[in-house]
This record gives structure tokens, sequence and C-alpha cells, in this order.
């Protein structure tokens, strides 16, 4: 919704942290009135912090309330006459911590793995916490429950809600800064890219893990600041107060307003914290009690399963769709440019280079790699080598285990037998965004981008592995994560221009046609200038003449960028064009291997392709050609390029 | 020893129902229904409905609740999940949470008040003493019937092609379509079957706790899925050693242990460790090994 969009959240919080006391103090509402606006402001923190594991990187929590428990009895710990007697200040780090920390406990086992095991945990959590860890006496004193007192500055308390109201608003203002800076760096964007597909992300060198745990533990973080927001509010909590359905509650609030949309899941949460309490008050309105819930989780059914970006982006698409018409499909198919030359970007880690290796040595061989799935022999003992600066093709049969080779090769998968060499280096135990960083760059046989994403962003994703600043840094905005973020757009824009996709900058890539995804797919994996480029397919869906601008620009990138490249390709016109050397797969097995020309004129390679009898045909009718006079043969049709003219 | 035993195989059998469950709507999915425990609650409350309020006998109520189950599973399946084919497999299980939050309103919202609900026993008798510890006759029930389960659908599942069918749906959609078996009737079967199997453990385990409230079965729902995650959540052997697994654990720590809670947080305890020593779980461990050695 675009008036959403308009709202400036941070400015409008930070008038209502000024206004509040001044109102409060004028008579404006009750204090229990002041008090569930209180609660709401922290329903939306909590909801920020949801709002960053599930709309971001697109895992769920079931338990966040019980993260929420947790920050507000740490909270009364720290806090309490009786026991800690610390001020409220101290006491918000230290729930940050304690939250990050139980994220980070959770999320260890349970995002080792790719599925719906944080789910699984989560949800165990929230029982056990509420069954154990809210009832240990040290903590609630159980169903007595604690006092949180309210700040105090000098001799001034902050008992008015609406006084307090100023605090928990600044607050907000802070986690929602804190979600913007990670929305704006590499933080962001790797979430986004595993929540889209985590292989494509590890090809780019996000470590799926990694952030998949940093996304759980900032928002335990962010959850446990809103816990102690949420005890002080109330000034007591006990055993009872962090109840499941309170989590599920976030849940429908966070999908509702519209998964990764800051605004909407603020607006939501008010909506929310508020509903019950105008229910309360009047009365005629009480059979409508728990509607709320009835409606919301509805509502949430509906949305995931029709509109899954939210209300708000539905709403907005339809209203693209009848300012701009459909995308950009039938846009003609653009040649490929000739991609410039990019310098090796200054924060790329430390790396051999080719440069640094001795003559022989390949920039990229696989030896003996076995892969199994079940019964099945994907690929059996098979060795290939890649030369520096030379383009080596890779073809076969469909089902030769090409795609199955490269995902053995990009560390995607772990073959059962075989070694994988980088720059002279053994990768066989490293992941695949491990090797990323090493420099070898891929593209897929389906686009390889998030489609969601902007040229312009999936650029920036791109160059994760150059984005060498701290979790701390892009956090804050403070440090070096400014200034490298700066240089990751400059190199973008550059890229941009060279791919003469300006117009197309902020346009998001599933807009683009099928040539132009390809095109910027290609552009993605350049950027960070790799040692060795891996391509899956990427005549796939292109237009003859496409193709030959393909292989034009092939040559351009052995030649005048000193790449090395490894192709899998359908199109065997264009492998003879470009390629330098040959390995044919069949049935798993490296079939040929030589100069290519040779490889697919020998039988073997022909029967692999077009099964034995029409091998032997073909064979058959060669010998014939040669057997009779020259004569005999058709002359071949000279073209010049004055006849084509005609 | 021998109570834990005992009672451990009572509990267990029934998060081993749910289990099963679970693993169904992933072979066939590849996703987890969150809301399938509290469907089992609902059909407490529809099995309620007609035999202590209105005086029927258990067999009708229990069918009535399978049925309305059924019919739940299978209805969100057609109405929510098959619209999202294309879709996420973390999308449709926030669906389903969806439906666990809109079917825990609807009973707190409707059901709750006034009376404290039990079901009644399908078969009454003071039952049996074994090692110490009463087995009720409704417990014996609950044991049969879940090998009959387990029986049957071994049947289904390894001797019919819609069996085949299922348990391949998750992990090749294509060739299951290839071989002419509907994946829309597939889907729509495990879904069905796995709310009816959560009510069937419903009904056999509330008798043995008592009272049941809103959230009731979503309890047992979750130490069903530490019990389908601990056997590998795609093995439905897995999910049968897994329950009893669970079943023992809880019963044993609950003997050594004492502090509240201690059921709950010894299955997580569990299901934590075995997530970080062996994350296939224990099952599919077995599977791959005897794959290797054929």
């Amino acid at each position: 919704m675009t008036w959403l969009r308009r709202i400036r959240f941070p400015l409008l919080l930070m008038a209502g942290a000024t206004l509040a006391p001044l109102l409060g103090r004028a008579g404006f509402l009750s204090e229990s009135k002041w008090l569930y606006l209180g609660v709401a402001v922290t329903y939306a923190a909590a909801a920020l912090s949801l709002n960053l594991l599930m709309g971001y990187a697109g895992q769920i929590s079931l338990g966040h309330f019980a993260l929420l428990g947790t920050g507000a009895l740490v909270s009364g710990v720290v806090t309490s006459a009786d026991r800690g007697g610390l001020p409220f200040m101290v006491a918000l780090p230290v729930c940050a911590i304690v939250g990050g920390v139980v994220a980070f406990v959770l999320g260890l086992p349970a995002l080792r793995l790719r599925g719906l095991y944080l789910a699984v945990i989560t949800i165990g959590f929230a029982y056990v916490a509420d069954q154990t860890i809210f009832k240990l006496n040290y903590l609630s004193h159980g169903s007595a429950g604690i006092h949180l007192p309210r700040p105090l500055v000098n001799t001034f308390s902050f008992s008015r809600t609406s006084d307090f109201m100023g605090i928990l608003c600044v607050l907000l203002v802070v986690i929602w800064q804190v979600d913007r800076n990670v929305t704006r760096t590499k933080l962001g964007r790797a979430f986004h890219g595993i929540r889209i597909d985590e292989s494509v992300a590890a090809s780019f060198g996000v470590d799926p893990r990694r952030y998949k745990l940093l996304a759980f533990v900032i928002s335990g973080a962010m959850a446990g600041v809103a816990g102690s927001m949420y005890g002080h509010v109330y000034m007591f909590v006990n055993n009872e107060s962090f109840g499941f359905e309170k989590s599920l509650l976030l849940v429908i609030i966070v999908v509702v307003g519209g998964l990764g949309s800051r605004a909407g899941v603020i607006v939501s949460a008010f909506f929310y914290a508020l509903f019950g309490v105008v229910l309360t008050h009047i009365s005629w309105l009480h059979i409508f009690r728990g509607f709320d819930i009835l409606i919301g989780a509805a509502l949430l059914m509906y949305t995931v399963s029709r509109h899954p970006g939210g209300l708000a982006q539905a709403f907005q698409e339809s209203r693209d769709r009848e300012r701009r018409g459909t995308p950009d499909e039938e846009a003609e198919e653009p040649a490929l440019p000739k991609l410039p030359e990019m310098p090796r970007p200054s924060g790329l880690p430390e790396r051999p280079t080719v440069e640094g290796l001795s003559g022989s040595v390949p920039v990229l061989a696989a030896h003996e790699i076995s892969v199994r799935f079940g019964g099945l022999q994907a690929v059996n003992a098979a060795s290939l080598a890649v030369p520096r600066n030379k383009i080596v093709g890779l073809i076969g049969p469909n089902g030769a285990g090409k795609t199955t080779m490269f995902n053995a090769m990009s560390g995607l998968l772990k073959p059962n037998a075989g070694k994988v060499e980088l720059l002279g280096q053994d990768v066989s135990e490293m992941p695949a965004h491990a090797r990323a960083r090493l420099g070898m760059g891929r593209t897929f046989q389906l686009i390889g981008l998030a489609g969601d994403l902007s040229v312009t962003e999936n650029l920036l994703l791109a160059q994760h592995v150059v984005a060498s600043y701290g979790v701390l840094s892009a956090l804050t905005q403070i440090g070096p994560s400014r200034s490298v973020e700066r240089e990751l757009r400059d190199r973008a824009a550059e890229a941009i221009s060279a791919l003469g996709f300006e117009r197309f900058a902020n346009t998001p890539v599933k807009r683009l046609s099928h040539g132009q995804q390809r095109i910027v797919e290609l552009g993605c994996v350049l950027v960070t200038a790799p040692e060795v480029v891996m391509l899956d397919e990427p005549s796939a869906g292109m237009s003859p003449g496409a193709a030959e601008n393909l292989a034009v620009r092939l040559r351009d990138m052995r030649d005048d960028l000193g790449r090395t490249i490894l192709l899998i390709e359908h199109n065997i016109p264009l492998v003879l064009d470009v390629c330098d050397e040959l390995y044919v797969l069949s049935g798993g097995e490296i079939l040929a291997h030589g100069l290519p020309d040779e490889v697919v004129q020998r039988p073997d390679v022909i029967a692999a392709y077009l099964g034995e009898p029409a091998a032997a045909a073909i064979v058959e009718a060669e010998a014939e050609a040669e057997a009779t006079p020259v004569k005999a043969k058709p002359a071949p049709r000279k073209r010049t390029r004055a006849g084509a003219a005609k | 020893m021998g109570q834990v035993l005992v009672l451990g195989l009572v509990y267990g059998v029934i998060y081993s129902l749910f289990a099963v469950g679970i693993v169904l709507v992933y072979r066939g999915s590849g996703t987890i229904n969150f809301a399938q425990g509290e469907i089992g609650t609902f059909g407490l409350f529809v099995a309620w409905w007609f035999t202590t309020a209105h005086h029927l006998p258990w067999i009708i109520g229990a069918v009535a609740a399978l049925v309305m189950a059924a019919a739940l599973g299978a209805g969100f399946e057609w109405a929510i999940v098959s619209h999202m084919v294309e879709a996420n497999r973390v999308s449709v299980a926030v669906a389903t949470i969806g439906l666990l939050a809109f079917l825990v309103a609807f009973e707190v919202r409707f059901f709750e008040g006034g009376n404290i609900r039990k079901m009644v026993a399908p078969i009454r008798g003071t039952g049996w003493s074994v090692f110490g510890v009463v087995v009720s006759p409704t417990q014996i029930l609950s044991l049969l019937a879940a090998g009959a389960l387990a029986a049957g659908l071994a049947l289904l599942l390894k001797k019919t092609d819609f069996g085949l069918g299922v348990l391949a749906a998750a992990q090749d959609p294509v060739a299951v379509r290839l071989v002419g078996i509907p994946l829309a009737r597939v889907s729509a079967f495990v879904w069905g079957l796995g709310a009816a199997v959560s009510v069937l453990g419903a009904l056999f385990i509330e008798p043995t706790i008592g009272v049941f409230t809103p959230g009731f079965a979503s309890e047992m729902f979750i130490k069903g899925l530490a019990a389908a995650v601990v056997g590998g959540l795609t093995s439905l052997e897995g999910a049968f050693v897994g329950g009893l697994l669970i079943g023992f654990v809880e019963v044993g720590a609950n003997r050594v242990f004492d502090f509240p809670g201690v059921k709950m947080f010894s299955i997580l305890f569990v299901m934590l460790l075995v997530l970080l020593v062996k994350p296939d779980g224990l099952m599919e461990g077995f599977k791959f090994r005897r794959r290797a050695l054929a």
C-alpha cells in the first residue's frame, strides 16, 4: 500500500516519544489506556524481530514469545530491587545478549539442516520454557510472579506509562533502524538469497548455515529487548505471561502485515494489540471476542496461499499491473554486449591466483569423481582438467551426469569418491560458498538469480565475497560497512552500464526476459572476477543469433579478460566454435577427451548421442562418400557476402 | 525398569501414531502440518459432543471425529495447499500454523468455559497389572490399533501403486505424475489420513490423561514431532522406533529427575542431541547402510 510506504515511521515514533509524556500530563487518555498503547509498541518490536527471521531469512520460529519471556524474566532479575537492582538501561543489552545466546543454542542444531527444523525446535522450546524455565523460582517466583520496576533517572521515575512511552518509542526506533541496516547491507541480501535458493546463494559465496543462524541470533536479540520492554510496561510477569498462543499470534501479525514489510508489520501489531482492548470497552461488541484471531488466522491462510508477499504487496502489484502492463517478457532479446574488464576487487580474501600457478597445473581439476544416488551411479570415476585461459567443453546426452559433475565440482553435493582441485589446492572438503570465495563462479541451468530482487540488488548479492565488513559494522552502520557498500554499488552500476541494462537497474529480475536474465546472471558471475567460470548451458533458450553472439563473448572472456571457462552445452556448433578442449560424458563416465573437431567424429561419441544403429549408418555413409570420386560430391555452395545480400 | 518399559510403551505407541501422520504428510507434500495435533483435539470435542453430551456409544463419537478430521485435513489441502504447488515448503508450513491458530481460537471461543471435559474410554474395566503398572483395556486397544495401522499402512504403501506414489510424491513429483498417479489425490489422501491418525491418537491417550482442553493434542503432537525427527522425518519405521524411544525417554526421565516439565525437557534434549549427532535421524541411517550393502 503506497500510503504505508509514505509514512515515515521513525519520525512518527520520535514524535510519539516527545508527545506522549506531554499528552499524558495533560490528562489525555487514562493510565490504563496508555498501558495498552505501551503494550502495542512492544508487540511492534516483537513483530519486527520475527519479521526479520521469517520475512527476510524464510525461517519459522514458533516459540518467539518464549524468547520474549526469557528477555522479560532476565530483565526482572537484573533490575528488581531485591536481586540485581541495576538500571533498566543496563538490563537492555543483557537481555539482547541472552536472547541472542538462546537463539544460538537452539539454532545451531536446527539450522545445520535444510527444512523446517527451526520451527520444530522452537515449538519444543516454547513448551519447555512454559513448563520448566519460566517456572524456575529464581526467575519468576512461579505463579506469584515478579515485579519489574520502571526506569529511574536521578529522582525521576517513569512510573506514568505515558512517560515510559517516550523510552519505548525510542527503543522501537532503534530496532527499526537496526532492521533497516540489515536490509541495506550484505546481511539482508544474504538472508534474501538463502530464502530464495540456498544453492544460488552459496554460489555467490554466502554460507547458508552461518547466515540462517545469524538471522535467528539477531532476531533473538531483538526479541530479548522486546521482552524487556514488555515486562517493564506491565511491571509484572509470571510463569503464565508467555503462552504458546501468543507465539502463534505473533506469526499471524507478521504474515498478515506482510512478510518482509516493516511498516505493514508494525501496523498489524498495533491492530492486534489494541483490538481486544476495544472489544472489552464496548460491551455490545463483546460477541466478537476472539474473532480477531479467527479472522487473522483465516487471512493468514488466504494470504500465504494466494498472495505470498502479503496483503500490502498484493494490493501494490494489482496497482502496478494497471499502470505498467505485463512484465517485459516480449522484449526483444538483447545481444550480449562486450563484458568489460573487471579489476579484481579490493576486498577479496587472500587467495592463490592464476598468475601464481605454475604452467602445467590446471586451474580446476576433478580426479576420479564418483556420485551415487541410491542405486543410481550418476557419475563414475570421472576426471577432467581445465587448463589456464582455455575454454573447456563438457558435453554428453541428457542424463549423462554433466550437471551432477558440476555440482560435485562446485561443492553443492559431496561426491562419494574423488578429489577436486582449484588453483592447485585440494578443495574437496570445502562447501560451495568457500569454493566461491576462492574464485569459482558458476551459473545454473535454471537461472541462478534472486527473482524478486532488482538487477542492482542481484549484482550486490553477487559481490558478497567482496563485502568484507563485520556484522556489527553492518548493524550499526559504523565503521567500514558504509564505504564498502558504496564501492559495491559503484561496481554494480559500472557492470549495469557495461551490460547496457541502465533501464532495468531497478527492475525485479523475474520481469526480464529469459535471455536478459542470462545476461544478468553472467554479469553477476563476472563481477567478482573469478579465476574459473563454470557455465551450465548458457545458450539454453537462446535464438541461434544470440548463441552466435554468446560465442563471441565467451572468446572475449578468454582472450581479453583472461578467464578460464568450463562449459556445459548441448549446442554442438557453439561448442565446436569456442572450445579449446572437449570432454564427453556418457552414462557418468568420461567417454572421450581431446580436440573438439576430433572428438565429435569418433564413432563411440556419435553412438552415445544418437544410439548405435544411427551411428553405424553415419559411419557407413561417410565411408561411402570417401570411396566415391570427388566429383560426385555436390560442390559446396560458396557463400559470399554479396551472395548473402542478394 | 519394568514399569518404565510398560509405561514407555503405552505412551510411545501414541507418539508413534502422531509421528506416522507427520511422516506421511512429509513424504507426500514435503512439509509439516503443524495443525495436525490440534485437529486431534478438535476431534475430541466432536467425539465428546456425541458421547458425553448426547449419550451415544463411543464408536459413533469416534467415527464422527475421524470422519470430521479426515474431511478437515483433506479440505485444508484442497482449499490451501493445492494452491501452493509452486510455493516454498516453508510457506505451506506457515499456512498450517494459520490453521493451528484458527482451531485453537475456535475451540477457546466456542467450546470453552463451564464444564470440565472428559472423554469416555472405548472399553471400561479395571485392567491388568503388569510389572506393577495397571494397564487399562484402552491402552491394550491402542497397542493393537497401532499395530493394525502399521500393518495396514505397510501393505498400502509398499504393495500398491498408489502407496508407492505417496512415498515418492515429495521426492519426485514429476515421476509420480508420469506413471499416472494423480498427485492431487495423493496429497489430499496424506493430509486427510494424517489428520485422522491424530484423532485416533488423541482418542486413545485421552482416558489415560483425564481432562482435555484446547491445545490438548498439540502437546502430544509435539512429542510425535520429536519422534518423527528422531526417526528421520521420512521413514515410517523410524516414526515407530522414534515414538517408542521418546516414550521410554519421557517415562525414564520422569522417574530419575524431579522438576516441573521434566518430560518435555528430556524430549527436547534428546531431539537436539539426535540432530547434532545424527542429523538424518536414526532410521534413515539404517536404511542407507542397508542400501549401501546391497
